[in-house]
């Protein structure tokens, strides 16, 4: 059992024991294992993994959630704990930090067998689609991803120059290269402290907007769709808090595995498991309220979607399972924090065994339940699990403490510098309690915090939806009216049968003007009959079809009128003319083609989508925002670069 | 020659409001890439896409001032004459090689209010808005200016967003090994697209037909005549027996409705409602 953790840090470096090479095996044959799944997947296509056309989405973007997800502890642990200046986190922000890191580099290489043709995947960053969530998604992972490393990265300055200086046999050739190489030019001053304690601050305060987006970006894939139970505008915060839920939880098993295997009992005890778990509690009595939130108000309105889909949620076929997470996962954790008896080292690490499970359970039921249904006849598919997502999600999780093992290897286990400067406020705090014993001694955590920044104030996160609403204008199509000859009383000649029809037509201001004449077989006009007008059209084929355009009754004069506005511009259009006396009897016709040197197209376009101008500018301002973020994060490694490089110079002119 | 029996004294000339919503002026949309080029980054963004008007298929890019469409493809069904026998889904399964549940148009059995059951084919509506193509991570759903929404498989990574976006269920995927083409093979196109493992596919409306006046596989296989296929632009639509009509007015005097209009989609897909009744109209 150690306190020094120089000492703890290098335990890992040595070699290594028959049980870590054991471990490192059997984890390694989990992963070759899923690769080999994945490759059968490749092969066979994603029907072999379970899928069908009434489960689109299923167990891999519920691991791709879930393992992002528990990345989301690292942020948590260190940036939250930072920034609130909890001191007892110092031990643990290594291996929260490392575990973040790893956990979203395996939830983004899930987004692999998630897709149908992985082989295209560039093309999001070659040729995406701004308008689409899962290319915002991928843009806030990326986002994320590179602020935990960074977030990862800089605090091993401080800790490599530590080892590097007394540590070259234990460290080996390796490594002494590595750490010669990061932490050169470190030599502790401070204006190389300020600067990093500067770096570290403004991270950790980037970091969490950072984490908030990509859930909530997640989360939007989902609810920016039209289906029951998805489309929600809980899920956003939702996610973000089951994603804080289950990360704070991984870290409790990652702290327990890590103490131990490498015995570090001596600087993590007791208190650090309880106060993760009192953290835990917080978030699993918000993710419980955030569910009961989610679901009351679509079963209470009932409507037919969403009722389907939370009766089987609630008491239908998926009840077993949904009501499992909400004990497994939610109730007895909370009740493991709850009761002194269980708020130990032991109740934290079961709590958080539970947890882990049941929130990928949750998000498989999010995700595969409404991709289940038929928005159409309202029944619902099922997924068919099979040995190959099984065998991928199987070997992404023992990815996790395979690459942890291996991680550990190489950087420090602990934040050797962190923890010696809070020892050091703590000591010099202590004697300055001591000084002051005259007056009662107080007890308990008043560790001030160590000056980690209230001074920069980050420019990060939110975006702005501007709501533009844009006003539109409408016009009302004219339509020509024709008016139509009054009926004169019918005289006795109209019982005579149909003679002859005759068509003429005029084009005159954009419309065709067309006129027939009726005759019985007398030559008289014949008023008060209704003949039909029709244009011929080849569009569809060349058999040619008559278009009817209408019944007109002639006049007492035996004429009947129709304007019509041509639709295409033809060098011949020709317009017929019919008239049946009764219904079975033979049509008498005629017919006339002119040129149609004018026309106007009949489409009118439908309302454009309400809000289309936003969107673009929200993209635009994204972009800005995206782009701000990355070059503020870079801004923060080259500037504790920059830090070390003057004392460099003056070592190596010394040497 | 059909007879037509609007009311007599009814002006037959112009499109009725009533078929098609009112006309606006489409605002303005300025392409974003206009916006981005400012931003200096001009060649770099040109294959960029904010997916939510009509690209030109063939051409990566439009020409700067689109020409206006010359043709506006939609499709009627006369749900009065259906009678359910999926000719249409099989026509189009043996015409673009699918598989038996790949059903592009499908034949749904809907339930009306009094209990009873009614069939109701559901090709692709061909949305003026379409959600599929706004979530489309990479941009290979497109809608050409015609008013085609298709999908570029040569481009499709297989995220299934679009399939979760229909709110008509019209997508489906090629979660295997699609089956082998059965005609000459072609070039693969949007228009005409060749099924790929891990791509999605959609009914297409026969799209490489229409240009040559030919009707889609389902509209010509359907032997009741209940498919049209119709140009907003032309104001025409046809059916399987050749009956031509005035597409406007046919819509209006037998009240025609689309799917879901409240998800604001814009179908172009209209459905005259009806179960073999004589409702004196058109039929």
């Amino acid at each position: 059992m150690t306190t020094n953790p120089p000492e703890a840090s290098l335990r890992p470096f040595g070699k290594p024991s028959v049980r870590w090479r054991l471990a490192v095996l059997a984890l390694g044959a989990v992963v070759a294992a899923g690769i080999v799944a994945w490759v059968v997947q490749l092969r066979g296509g994603m029907g072999v993994a379970g899928y069908n056309d009434h489960a689109f989405w299923a167990i891999y973007i519920a691991d791709v959630i879930t393992f992002i997800g528990v990345s989301y502890g690292g942020a948590v642990v260190s940036a939250i704990l930072r920034l609130t200046g909890a001191t007892w986190r110092a031990p643990l922000t290594r291996l929260a930090e490392g575990t973040a890191v790893v956990t979203v580099l395996i939830g983004s290489a899930l987004i692999i067998p998630h897709i149908g043709n992985p082989i295209l995947l560039w093309e999001l960053l070659a040729r995406p689609n701004l308008s689409a969530p899962v290319f915002w998604d991928f843009v806030a992972v990326m986002t994320y991803t590179f602020a935990s490393i960074v977030f990862f990265a800089l605090p091993l300055v401080p800790d490599m120059a530590a080892l590097h200086g007394g540590h070259a046999k234990q460290l080996g050739r390796g490594r002494t290269l590595l750490y010669a190489v990061i932490s050169k030019g470190w030599v502790g001053a401070p204006k190389q402290r300020r600067v990093l304690a500067g770096a570290l601050g403004l991270v950790s305060i980037m970091i969490i907007p950072l984490a908030v987006s990509v859930h909530s970006v997640l989360a939007w894939a989902f609810a920016t769709t039209s289906r029951p139970w998805w489309h929600e505008s809980i899920w956003a915060p939702q996610f973000v808090v089951a994603a804080l839920y289950s990360g704070v939880a991984l870290v409790i098993l990652v702290v327990a595995g890590f103490r131990r295997g490498y015995h570090l009992e001596g600087l993590i005890n007791e208190r650090h498991f309880v106060r993760l778990g009192f953290i835990l509690a917080t978030f699993s009595a918000g993710y419980l309220y955030f569910t009961f939130a989610d679901l009351l108000p679509g079963s209470y309105v009932g409507e037919p979607g969403v009722g389907a889909m939370f009766t089987k949620l609630l008491v239908g076929d998926l009840a077993a399972w949904f009501w499992l997470f909400a004990i497994a996962g939610g109730v007895l954790p909370l009740l493991l924090v709850a009761m002194p008896w269980t708020r130990n080292i032991k109740g934290m690490v079961l709590a958080a065994t539970l947890i882990v499970p049941m929130m990928w359970l949750k998000r498989m039921l999010m995700v595969t339940g409404p991709a289940s249904y038929d928005t159409i006849t309202g029944a619902f598919g099922s997924y068919n699990f099979t040995w190959v997502p099984i065998t991928i999600t199987l070997a992404a999780l023992a990815a996790i403490p395979l690459l942890l093992m291996l991680l550990f290897r190489v950087v420090p286990l602990m934040s050797i510098d962190e923890i010696e400067e809070i020892q050091e406020i703590e000591e010099i705090e202590g004697i300055i309690k001591e000084e002051k014993a005259g007056t009662a001694a107080s007890r308990g955590g008043s560790s001030e915090a160590a000056d980690d920044d209230a001074r920069l104030v980050g420019a990060t996160g939110g975006s702005h939806r501007i709501a533009g609403a844009t006003g539109v204008l409408l016009l009302v199509a004219l339509l020509g009216m024709l008016g139509v000859g009054g009926a004169a009383p019918a005289d006795a000649a109209t019982s005579q049968g149909p003679g002859a029809i005759t068509i003429k037509a005029v084009e005159a201001g954009g419309s065709v003007q067309l006129s027939a004449m009726l005759f019985d077989s007398g030559g008289l006009p014949l008023g008060d009959q209704p003949v039909v007008f029709a244009f011929a059209t080849k569009q569809f084929g060349p058999k040619e079809g008559l278009v009817s355009l209408g019944s007109v009754k002639t006049d007492p004069t035996g004429t009947a009128k129709l304007t019509y506005k041509p639709t295409v511009v033809q060098e011949s259009q020709k317009f017929v003319v019919s008239y049946a006396a009764t219904a079975d009897a033979k049509p008498v016709t005629a017919e006339t083609s002119i040129k149609v040197t004018s026309a106007q197209s009949a489409y009118r376009p439908g309302p454009p989508k309400p809000l289309a101008g936003a969107g673009k500018i929200l993209v635009v301002a994204l972009f800005a925002i995206v782009a701000s973020i990355w070059l503020t994060l870079g801004a923060q490694v080259v500037r504790v670069r920059r830090v070390c490089r003057p004392v460099r110079k003056a070592a190596t002119s010394n040497a | 020659m059909q007879s037509h029996t609007p009311s007599p004294d009814e002006g037959p000339a112009g499109p009725p409001p009533g078929a098609a919503p009112t006309e606006g002026p489409g605002l303005s949309r300025r392409n974003l890439l206009a916006t981005l080029g400012v931003a200096a980054t001009g060649g770099a963004l040109a294959l960029v896409s904010y997916r939510d008007e009509a690209q030109a298929a063939t051409k990566p890019k439009a020409g700067p001032v689109p020409k206006k469409a010359q043709h506006a493809w939609c499709m009627v069904i006369d749900l009065r004459m259906c009678d359910g026998c999926k000719i249409c889904t099989t026509s189009c399964q043996t015409r673009h090689s699918l598989r038996e549940e790949q059903t592009w148009i499908k034949v749904y059995d809907m339930e009306d209010s009094t209990g009873g059951t009614f069939p109701m084919p559901r090709p692709c509506m061909m949305c003026e808005n379409p959600p599929c193509m706004y979530v489309c991570p990479v941009g290979a759903t497109l809608r050409t200016d015609e008013g085609l929404v298709l999908v570029d498989t040569d481009s499709c990574v297989g995220s299934r967003a679009c399939m979760a976006a229909c709110p008509y269920e019209a997508r489906y995927f090629n979660w295997t090994e699609p089956l082998p083409a059965k005609k000459m093979p072609m070039p693969n196109t949007p228009q005409m697209p060749v099924a790929k493992k891990g791509t999605v596919g959609k009914c297409v409306l026969c799209a490489d037909r229409l240009p040559q006046g030919e009707l889609p596989a389902c509209v010509q296989g359907c032997p009741m005549g209940v498919l049209y296929i119709g140009d907003l632009v032309t104001d025409v639509a046809v059916n399987s027996f050749g009956k031509t009509v005035l597409l406007s007015e046919f819509l209006k005097a037998n009240d025609a409705v689309r799917f879901k209009e409240e998800q604001g989609t814009n179908p172009r897909v209209y459905y005259i409602l009806g179960h073999g009744q004589d409702l004196g109209g058109e039929a």
